[in-house]
């Protein structure tokens, strides 16, 4: 069995001293990262790239992947503590958290986070390889049509499930497109947008757009609340898990799991919407959903399984179809592309080491963030109370270094700011930035998928339609857009009846 | 009629949007190419323009926690001005006077600008923060940054 020997041969790199190492750095940072209110899991992995730079790709992506999961799983313990959720996607479990930790069972709610991450991120890893061959081989019959139908969907879907506007997110989608088309043209070379610069020819980087719009302009976060230093840490208490509990939340871990999972596969969903949707479920199928948001144990369980499930899942698109299906995974391919992996339905077949590498890393990037968050959790806690005003001028140096690390160029440091203004207007006007970043990194590929698609169908733009899949996902891709307007409407009208 | 948010923000888009036409409209043809690189420009900038009237029709009232979060004092705005102003300076200097000091000084300046006084902790942080990040990319990442005044 070639897939079996592939797998162990996956295990083998990851057990590698030299990239158990980089697990062990990634899910630290990310951690680390994670749990700081205001960071996150895109700045952190933003600001991580600059430290894989001329790193072989397996330990790169093995490195980056740490710190993705890393965030989430380091994002409980802020909401937890200071019910200041890290990250968007452990909002969730700041509702069963924080009031435990009121209670004085801080450390009891920081250990049930812990053991339902793992649980979620160990049996989503298995879903992962699972999945993942599957996936690749269905994809290999893709062809730019319906690559560029796919990416569609991907964009449609993440601005119909952002937060707020539908009409913003698609405008965030469409500048993240307009920005991706500057520079030289991909198929023929012609300079699009450029003013007469060279800087501009190679086109913008994705980094400095990741770190501008999100790292610096979530850096304002911290500058606008430094008089808040996270002082009424409560103490962590003791950490015991009772028998009666441990069984307690293993039916809620199971089920998240595999929900996280299947949501993180989605396109646009994520870890967000995975845990509140698994909070929302395990509140409804309780037997008493009244304690839910008082200290319900079940309650953060269900939520912290299902957003580390998620982030197994969103590397199914990410790995095999090479089409991330969120802002975050957008820049951990951006990361890819960096480290030279191209990530797409071959890496299975050309790259089985990167490929099975990091999964298999994942185990082991899930036992150290356990070992991380448990009996060492205290002392981790301690980052939270780094003074703010210490932290935000080192954030700032980190962004415009890893920057200028790539290009060797201040142009990019000016535009790097430009973007960082930009990020921080938008979340004024509420804008979200996930799509924007989304749609840069996508609109490379999108733009040749659909000139390819137009120059084998002769132009036709039917071809869009006419193959079944791409069909179907412009189809959903539409539904997705128009469905929750209708709703709206009659709603409204129902109201006003 | 501009009295909302929304709609002077889709003002402004509108007229990015036809900025970004007139441009597209300048791209040089390809003799060759039959789906030219000016075909994506185009449908992105109708699209947009296309967003922004119907942000304008829309024109959604804002939510309070919207609102909210440009409720910020002019006190803070201007802070947030100086510390672009501080990175628009670091960025000038860099190449010309080098990592090592440029970034000493930035650290310490806005530091001291949010308020952390302690100087002896500060020092000692950023001096090292410093250091250890100039020799690991020199050494380790093989990127050299820009040593300008300083001898290594």
């Amino acid at each position: 069995m070639e897939v079996i020997e592939n797998i162990l041969n996956g295990f083998a790199v990851a057990l590698s001293l030299k990239n158990m190492l980089f697990v062990f750095i990634g899910v630290l940072s990310g951690t680390v990262i994670g749990m700081l209110p205001g960071l996150g899991p895109i700045s952190a992995i933003a600001i991580m790239i600059p430290l894989s730079y001329g790193m072989e790709p397996a330990s790169a992506l093995i490195l980056m992947a740490g710190v993705y999961y890393g965030a989430i799983f380091g994002g409980s313990t802020s909401s937890i503590l200071l019910n200041a959720p890290g990250v968007s996607g452990t909002v969730a479990t700041s509702f069963d958290g924080y009031p435990l930790a009121k209670q004085g069972k801080a450390g009891k709610a920081l250990a049930i986070a812990a053991i339902s991450s793992f649980g979620g991120g160990t049996i989503s890893v298995f879903a992962l390889m699972l999945v993942a061959p599957m996936m690749a081989s269905f994809a290999t019959q893709f062809g730019p049509t319906e690559y560029f139908a796919l990416m569609f969907l991907g964009l449609s879907a993440i601005s119909s499930l952002s937060e707020g506007s539908t009409i913003k997110a698609l405008i965030s989608a469409v500048i993240g497109l307009m920005i991706a088309t500057v520079g030289r043209d991909l198929l023929t070379g012609t300079a699009r947008f450029t003013f007469g610069s060279v800087n501009l020819l190679d086109g913008i980087d994705f980094l400095v757009i990741a770190l501008g719009l999100f790292a610096l302009a979530e850096v304002t976060n911290l500058v606008l609340t430094r008089n808040k230093e996270n002082n009424s840490g409560s103490e962590v208490g003791s950490l015991r898990v009772t028998k009666q509990e441990a069984k307690e939340i293993s039916g809620p871990i199971a089920r998240h799991s595999v929900l996280g999972f299947i949501i993180g596969v989605l396109p646009g969903a994520g870890a967000t919407i995975a845990s509140f949707l698994s909070y929302i479920t395990e509140k409804r199928i309780s037997k008493n959903p009244e304690t839910f948001g008082k200290g319900n144990i079940k309650g953060l369980a269900a939520p912290e399984a299902s957003n580390n499930a998620a982030t197994s899942g969103a590397f199914v698109p990410l790995l095999t179809l090479g089409i991330p299906g969120s802002g975050t995974t957008a820049v951990l391919l951006g990361a890819l592309l960096v480290a030279g992996v191209t990530p797409g339905p071959l890496l299975m077949q050309d790259e089985p080491n990167v490929f099975w590498g990091v999964i298999a890393s994942m185990y082991f990037g899930n036992i150290f963030l356990l070992i991380l968050n448990l009996p060492l959790i205290p002392l981790i806690a301690k980052i939270l109370y780094i003074p703010k005003r210490l932290l935000i001028s080192l954030v700032i140096v980190f962004c415009l270094i890893g920057v200028y690390g790539i290009s060797f160029n201040t142009f990019d440091l000016y535009l790097l700011l430009g973007f960082g203004v930009l990020g921080y207007v938008m979340r004024l006007l509420s804008f979200p930035a996930a799509p924007l970043i989304l749609a840069f990194i996508l609109g490379g590929m999108m733009e040749t998928s659909f000139r390819q698609a137009l120059i084998i169908s002769k132009g036709d733009y039917l071809t869009f339609v006419q193959s079944p899949i791409s069909a179907i996902l412009i189809g959903v891709s539409i539904l997705s857009l128009v469905l929750p307007m209708i709703r709206k409407r009659l709603s409204k009208n129902k109201q006003e009846v | 009629m501009l009295n909302s948010m929304n709609r002077k923000v889709s003002i402004v888009i509108f007229l990015f949007s036809m900025f970004y036409l007139l441009f597209s409209y300048q791209i040089e043809p390809s003799p060759f190419a039959k789906i030219d690189a000016d075909i994506m420009p185009k449908g992105l900038g109708y699209l947009l323009l296309v967003l922004s009237v119907l942000l304008f029709i829309e024109n959604k009232e804002e939510t309070e926690q919207e609102k909210a979060k440009r409720n910020i004092s002019k006190k803070e705005i201007s802070l947030l001005l100086l510390i672009v102003l501080f990175v628009l300076l670091y960025i000038l200097l860099l190449e010309a006077i080098g990592f090592i000091i440029v970034t000493i000084l930035f650290l310490t300046a806005t530091s001291r600008l949010l308020g952390y006084t302690n100087w002896i902790r500060m020092l000692i942080v950023f001096v090292t923060f410093t250091l250890v990040i100039y020799f690991s990319f020199n050494e380790l990442l093989g990127l050299s940054l820009p040593s300008g005044i300083l001898p290594f």
